[in-house]
């Protein structure tokens, strides 16, 4: 009946997600714990990632800046961290494991939204090789 | 709600005695299962303390040895270290926890066999 036990800073936090296909789909920044309908204690239900997570867990004046930065870049349409359910871990070690390809999670969507948002429009951007 | 909303929050008994900051919470792989990665984890209780940094580096696990002059002091950092359980967990509040046993109640973290 007992099941493996995890401290959730210790061997979850800050560990870089890879998935499928071994390429890297960010860091746990956080975890979305739920209370199930019918009671009980509440359960891990998905990791969180970007800065949206990690200005919160930072905390302090550095937390809210990040969390403003984030905010202000998201132009209000996308505050939200990125949320990768739980159903598309795999394993947990040194790393998280998914079984999902990295185009199939919202951390991609973080990443071409900064891509095309940010990174674009930086002087010589358009220089950069592919 | 998050695991942020738990982490550094102060852990206080009913008679306002305070037990620390979270610095860690316990999961246990025992719930239902969940896509691919089987039992779901599951929140089973709060590490607590004045002091966490020799459970952050890990010194609190049996299995690990490091160097003697580190673990001796990663040992008196964590020396006061608590274990509250989940179901003695009353009430989540911004940076306060409230539980139903009293703070001399409480038991320090077992230490992890394995992780």
């Amino acid at each position: 009946m007992a099941g493996r036990v995890l401290d959730a800073g210790l061997h979850l936090l800050d560990r870089q997600l890879v998935d499928r296909d071994g390429r890297l789909a960010g860091k746990v920044d956080d975890l979305e714990l739920t209370f199930p309908d019918g009671g009980g204690p509440p359960r891990v239900t998905a990791i969180l990632v970007g800065p949206a997570a990690l200005g919160r867990r930072l905390g302090g004046r550095l937390g809210a800046w990040v969390e403003a930065v984030a905010n202000r870049l998201g132009d209000g349409e996308d505050r939200r961290p990125a949320r990768v359910s739980f159903a598309v871990v795999k394993r947990i070690g040194s790393a998280v494991e998914l079984s999902a390809p990295k185009a199939e999670l919202e951390t991609d969507r973080l990443e071409a939204w900064t891509r095309d948002h940010v990174i674009g429009h930086l002087p010589g951007a358009s220089d950069a090789p592919d | 709600m998050r695991l942020t909303d738990l982490l550094g929050a102060e852990v206080i008994d009913q008679e306002g005695r305070s037990a620390g900051r979270v610095h860690d919470v316990r999961l246990v792989q025992d719930g239902p299962p969940v896509g691919g990665f089987g039992a779901s984890l599951r929140v089973a209780g709060l590490i607590v303390g004045a002091r966490g940094i020799g459970a952050r580096l890990g010194y609190q696990r049996r299995h690990v040895k490091g160097p003697w002059l580190v673990r001796v002091l990663a040992g008196w950092l964590f020396h006061d270290g608590r274990y509250v359980e989940w179901d003695r967990v009353q009430t989540v509040q911004p940076d306060r926890i409230l539980i139903s046993v009293p703070v001399r109640d409480l038991s320090q973290p077992e230490a992890l066999e394995s992780g």
